[in-house]
C-alpha cells in the first residue's frame, strides 16, 4: 500500500471537513429555537417542521416534485430503455449520428432549455403548467436513462438473448426475462440519477412554473426572497433526507462504489 | 419485420423527444437571435457594444474559470487521497463526496447564505475573535459566487478523478518504481500524464457547469454580481425581452459547445495511448 | 556483475492472513530459479517482497552484500518483467527502454543510443517510434523484456511473462529469455503457473504451496522423485495409491495393495521411506496387460492418445488411470493387470 504525504492527508481532511460542515451547520440551524437563521443551535425544536408543514405551497409543491420527479423519469426511462437497447442491439442498423443525439440535452445548457421549452412549447402551444414541466424534465433526464443503461446493455452478451429464443423463448418474452435482468444495476442507476437531478432542478423549472403549479425548489426560492428564517433549513434537511434515502437505495443495491465507475 | 424496422421503431420514440422538446424550440432560440427586429446584427452587436453585458459576460467567464482552476487543484489532491485509501475508509470518503453532490444546489448554495451574510456564521466569528470590528459583506460578492461554485463542483471532480486515478493499473508505478523511479518522478512521469485526458474531461464539466448555472449566482451573487444564467433569466422573466434573452442564451450555448469541441479535441490530442 | 539471492526465514501477512511462511531460498549467483504453483500459493508474494512491493513481517531479503528487506522499491535495482508487461501506455518503445536510464541521470543522447541497442538486441528494429498500443503480443514482451536488461541489473525477475502469449510464441519467447539470462550471467527469479515453461527454462526450481516451499531442486529431480504426494500430483503422477510395505525380500521392494494384491520393484531403484506409504504411478506408469503381476483391474473408457489407448480402470483401491499398447485395444468390462513400470512411478511416506 503506497502512503500518502502527510500534508496532502490533512488537506484532503479539511477538504471533506468543509464539504460537509455547511450541510451540518444547516441541520444545526433547522433546530434552532431562533427566528433567524444561526449555528451552533440556541435550544432545540421541531418547531421549524412543524413550520413548513403548515404553508401550504410548501406541502403542494412537495407533492408535485415528487409526481414530477417520478412521472418525467418514469416516461423517460420507458422511452430511453427501447431506444438503448435498439443501439446497443442494431448498431450498424441505425444511423452513426444517433447516439450523440441523446447527449443534446447534457450539453445545452439546463437553462437554455427551460428558457426555449418556455417560449416555444409552454407560451407557443399553449401546453398546460404541469404538461410542459413533464415533457422538460423527461427529456432534461433522457440522456441518464440512454446512456447508463446504455452503457450496461453494452456489456451485455446479446447470445444469450439468442440462446433463450433458441430455446423457444419469444423475442419480446426474452426482452423481459433475459436482457432485463441482466443490465437491472444500468436501469436502478439511472433511475436514481434522473430522480435526484428531476427533483433538484431549478434551471428548467424556474421557466415553466405559474400560478399555482410549481415545484419544490422554486418554491423555496420564492420563500427565501421574502423570510430568511429557519424554515428554509428545514426544508433543507428535508431534501438531504431524500438525498440519503436514495444513497441507501444505491447502497443496497448496487453499492456506492458504484458511483465512481 | 427488419432488424433495421424494429430499431427504428424502438429509439423513435426517444429520438422524437429530444427532437421535438429541445432540438426545435433551441433552434426556434437561435432563430429569433437572427430574425427579430433589427436582426441579427443588431442583436450581437448590441449585446457586444454594451459596457454592462460586456461586464456580465466577462465576469462569467472569470468566475467560470478561477472556479474551473481551483476545483481541479483542490479535486485532484483530494482524489489521489481517495483513491490511496485502504478500502473501508475509500469507501467512507465516497459516500462523503457523493452526499453533497447529490444535495441540490439551492441547499448548497442556501448554506453559503448562512455561513457568509451580514449576521451569518463567520461574521459572527470573526467578531467574536475580534478580528473585526464590523461584519464584513461578503455576501453578494464575486468571491462569495466563486467559493460556493467550487463547493459545488469539488465532489463532482473528486469522484471523476477517483475513477482516472483507479483507471490508471498500479502495474505503472510498480513497473516505474521497479526501473528506479522515485514516488514523486513516477508521479510525474507515469501518473500525471495519463492522468490528463479525465483531468479535462472533469474541467470541462465544472467549466460548463459554472458557467451557466443559474441558481449560485443568483442566490451569492444577486442583482450585483449579474452572471450569464442569472441575466438570461431577468431579460426573458422581468423584462420580458425575449429577443435579448435569446441573444444570452444563444452566446451561452455557442460558449458551452466550443468548450466541449475544443477541449475533447484537446484531450484527445493529449491522449497518450493513441500512437 | 553476478550476485545471489538470499532469503531468510521471510514472513509475509496480507492483514491477518498468512501467505508466506518462514521461506528460505538462496539463489547462487547467474542461476535461474522458478517458483512454480498454483495461484495463492505464495510465488508472487515471494516475488513482490523481493521488488519491494510489500514488506514482510519477518526475516531478511540479501542481495549479494546488500540488505533489501527496508530498503524502497526504487532503490533496489531489479529488472522485473510484469505479467501484464506494464508498458507505459504515453511513451513510444524508445522511452519506455530508456525509462530506467533516465532515472538514473543518463544524459539523454547516451539513453537514447543504448535504448536503440538493446531495442535491436530483442529484434524490434524500426518500431522504435511506436506506442506500445500499437505492438503485438509478442513485440510487448521484448520490449518489457528490453526495458528490464537496459539497466543491466544484479537480479532479474519474471512473474508470469509468457502467459498471455499463444502457444508457439511462448517457447520461442522463453528460449530468448533463458538466453538474455544466461548471456549476462544475471541471478534470476521467475515466476510460473505453467510447468513445462518452469522444467524447461530453470536451473532449479521450487514447487510451492500454502505459502510454502515443497521441494526445490533441479527439474530431474522433482520430475522422477518427488518428495512428497503433493508434488508427485503436480508433476503428474495421476495415480495415488496407499499401500503398505510387506518384505523387502531379494532385490525386489513388495507393496501389498487393499484387497491384497502385491506389487514387485526392483529394491535398486526404491527406497522404502517407511510401513504405510503411497504408490505414485503416471498414467505411462501402469501398463495395461491381459495376464502378469500388477494390480488387478476391470477397464472402463478408453481414449485414444495417440501413443498409447488410455483407460479408466476399477480397482479395490478405486479409479486407477493407465496406459495400453496400440496394437491390442481392449473392450471396457475386460478384466487386466496394470503392470508397473519402474522409471514413472515413485514410493512416497504417507501423510
Amino acid at each position: 500500500m503506497a502512503r500518502v504525504h502527510p500534508v496532502l492527508g490533512a488537506f484532503a481532511v479539511l477538504v471533506f471537513a468543509l464539504l460537509l460542515a455547511p450541510l451540518v451547520i444547516i441541520i444545526g440551524a433547522s433546530v434552532s429555537d431562533t427566528t433567524f437563521l444561526t449555528f451552533p443551535p440556541q435550544g432545540l425544536t421541531l418547531h421549524w417542521f412543524e413550520r413548513l408543514f403548515e404553508i401550504a405551497a410548501f406541502r403542494r409543491t412537495m407533492i408535485t416534485s415528487f409526481l414530477l420527479a417520478v412521472g418525467g423519469t418514469g416516461l423517460s426511462l420507458l422511452i430511453g430503455i427501447p431506444a438503448a437497447y435498439a443501439l446497443a442491439r442494431w448498431r450498424g442498423g441505425l444511423p452513426a449520428f444517433l447516439p450523440n443525439v441523446f447527449v443534446l440535452p447534457v450539453l445545452i445548457p439546463e437553462i437554455v432549455l427551460g428558457f426555449s421549452l418556455m417560449k416555444s412549447v409552454a407560451t407557443g402551444l399553449g401546453l398546460p403548467i404541469i404538461a410542459a414541466l413533464l415533457v422538460g424534465h423527461a427529456v432534461l433526464v433522457l440522456p441518464y436513462c440512454v446512456r447508463v443503461v446504455g452503457a450496461s446493455l453494452n456489456q451485455f452478451d446479446f447470445s444469450i438473448e439468442e440462446a433463450a429464443v433458441s430455446l423457444g423463448c419469444p423475442r419480446w418474452r426474452a426482452f423481459f426475462s433475459v436482457v432485463l435482468p441482466n443490465v437491472r444495476a444500468g436501469v436502478i442507476a439511472a433511475f436514481i440519477l434522473a430522480f435526484i437531478t428531476s427533483i433538484n432542478d431549478v434551471s428548467v423549472s424556474i421557466f415553466l412554473t405559474g400560478p399555482g403549479v410549481s415545484t419544490l425548489p422554486i418554491q423555496i426560492l420564492a420563500h427565501m426572497e421574502q423570510f430568511f428564517d429557519p424554515v428554509i433549513a428545514s426544508v433543507s434537511v428535508l431534501l438531504m433526507l431524500v438525498t440519503v434515502g436514495v444513497m441507501a437505495i444505491v447502497e443496497f443495491t448496487l453499492g456506492l462504489t458504484f458511483l465512481t465507475k | 419485420m427488419s432488424g433495421r424496422a424494429i430499431a427504428w421503431t424502438l429509439a423513435l420514440p426517444a429520438t422524437l423527444l429530444v427532437v421535438l422538446a429541445l432540438g426545435l424550440p433551441v433552434l426556434a432560440t437561435f432563430l429569433t437571435t437572427l430574425t427579430s427586429e433589427g436582426g441579427a446584427v443588431a442583436n450581437y452587436s448590441g449585446f457586444f457594444t454594451s459596457a454592462f453585458r460586456r461586464t456580465v459576460l466577462w465576469r462569467t467567464f472569470e468566475v467560470a474559470a478561477i472556479t474551473t482552476l481551483l476545483s481541479v487543484l483542490i479535486g485532484f489532491a483530494t482524489a489521489w487521497v481517495v483513491a490511496k485509501a485502504p478500502g473501508q475508509l475509500k469507501s467512507l470518503l465516497i459516500i462523503a463526496a457523493v452526499f453533497p453532490l447529490l444535495t441540490g444546489a439551492v441547499v448548497r448554495s442556501f448554506a453559503w447564505m448562512v455561513i457568509l451574510g451580514k449576521n451569518g456564521i463567520l461574521n459572527g466569528l470573526l467578531l467574536k475573535v475580534g478580528a473585526i470590528a464590523e461584519p464584513l459583506s461578503m455576501l453578494y460578492t464575486e468571491g462569495a459566487v466563486i467559493v460556493a461554485m467550487v463547493y459545488l463542483f469539488v465532489p463532482l471532480m473528486v469522484l471523476t478523478l477517483v475513477g482516472v486515478l483507479e483507471a490508471i493499473p498500479q502495474d505503472l508505478t510498480e513497473a516505474a518504481a521497479s526501473l528506479g523511479a522515485t514516488p514523486a518522478a513516477a508521479f510525474r512521469q507515469v501518473v500525471l500524464p495519463l492522468a490528463v485526458p479525465g483531468l479535462i474531461v472533469g474541467a470541462v464539466l465544472v467549466f460548463t457547469g459554472a458557467f451557466t448555472s443559474y441558481v449560485t449566482p443568483q442566490l451569492l451573487g444577486g442583482e450585483r454580481q449579474m452572471m450569464m444564467g442569472t441575466f438570461l433569466y431577468q431579460q426573458a422573466m422581468i423584462t420580458f425581452d425575449w429577443p435579448r434573452a435569446s441573444t444570452i442564451a444563444a452566446i451561452m450555448t455557442v460558449v458551452t459547445l466550443v468548450t466541449v469541441w475544443a477541449m475533447s479535441r484537446l484531450a484527445r490530442r493529449l491522449n497518450p495511448v493513441a500512437g | 556483475m553476478s550476485v545471489s539471492l538470499t532469503l531468510a526465514g521471510v514472513s509475509a501477512h496480507y492483514g491477518s492472513t498468512l501467505v508466506l511462511e518462514n521461506l528460505d531460498l538462496h539463489v547462487a549467483e547467474g542461476e535461474l530459479v522458478a517458483l512454480l504453483g498454483a495461484s495463492g500459493c505464495g510465488k508472487t508474494t515471494t516475488l513482490r517482497l523481493v521488488a519491494g512491493f510489500l514488506q514482510p513481517s519477518a526475516g531478511t531479503i540479501r542481495l549479494g552484500e546488500r540488505d533489501l528487506t527496508r530498503l524502497p522499491a526504487h532503490s533496489r535495482n531489479i529488472g522485473l518483467v510484469f505479467q501484464t508487461y506494464a508498458l507505459f501506455p504515453h511513451l513510444t518503445v524508445r522511452d519506455n527502454v530508456a525509462f530506467g536510464l533516465k532515472q538514473r541521470g543518463v544524459a539523454a543522447a547516451e539513453r537514447a543510443r543504448r535504448a536503440e541497442a538493446m531495442i535491436a538486441t530483442v529484434g524490434l528494429e524500426g518500431l522504435a517510434d511506436r506506442h506500445p498500443a500499437n505492438l503485438s503480443g509478442g513485440q510487448r514482451q521484448r520490449v518489457a523484456l528490453a526495458r528490464a536488461l537496459v539497466i543491466d541489473p544484479p537480479l532479474l525477475m519474471f512473474d508470469e511473462p509468457l502467459s498471455n502469449l499463444d502457444a508457439k510464441l511462448r517457447i520461442d519467447m522463453r528460449v530468448e529469455i533463458r538466453r538474455a539470462q544466461r548471456d549476462r550471467g544475471t541471478t534470476a527469479l521467475y515466476v510460473t503457473h505453467d510447468q513445462e515453461e518452469a522444467f524447461s527454462i530453470s536451473d532449479r526450481v521450487a514447487i510451492m504451496s500454502r505459502g510454502r516451499i515443497e521441494q526445490l531442486g533441479p527439474p530431474e529431480e522433482l520430475y522422477s522423485r518427488p518428495a512428497n504426494a503433493f508434488v508427485a500430483n503436480f508433476v503428474g503422477f495421476s495415480n495415488l495409491v496407499p499401500m503398505r510395505a510387506v518384505t523387502e525380500a531379494g532385490d525386489a521392494v513388495r507393496l501389498e495393495m487393499q484387497g491384497g494384491a502385491t506389487l514387485d520393484l526392483p529394491r535398486a531403484r526404491f527406497a522404502v521411506p517407511a510401513r504405510e506409504v503411497i504408490f505414485a504411478a503416471r498414467a505411462e506408469g501402469l501398463t495395461v496387460a491381459r495376464e502378469g503381476r500388477g494390480i488387478p483391474a476391470t477397464l472402463g473408457l478408453r481414449t485414444y492418445l495417440g501413443r498409447a489407448y488410455q483407460y479408466r480402470c476399477t480397482t479395490a483401491a478405486g479409479e486407477i488411470v493407465a496406459n495400453g499398447p496400440l496394437s491390442e485395444p481392449l473392450e471396457p468390462g475386460t478384466r487386466a493387470v496394470l503392470v508397473p513400470e519402474p522409471d514413472h512411478c515413485a514410493i512416497l511416506r504417507a501423510e
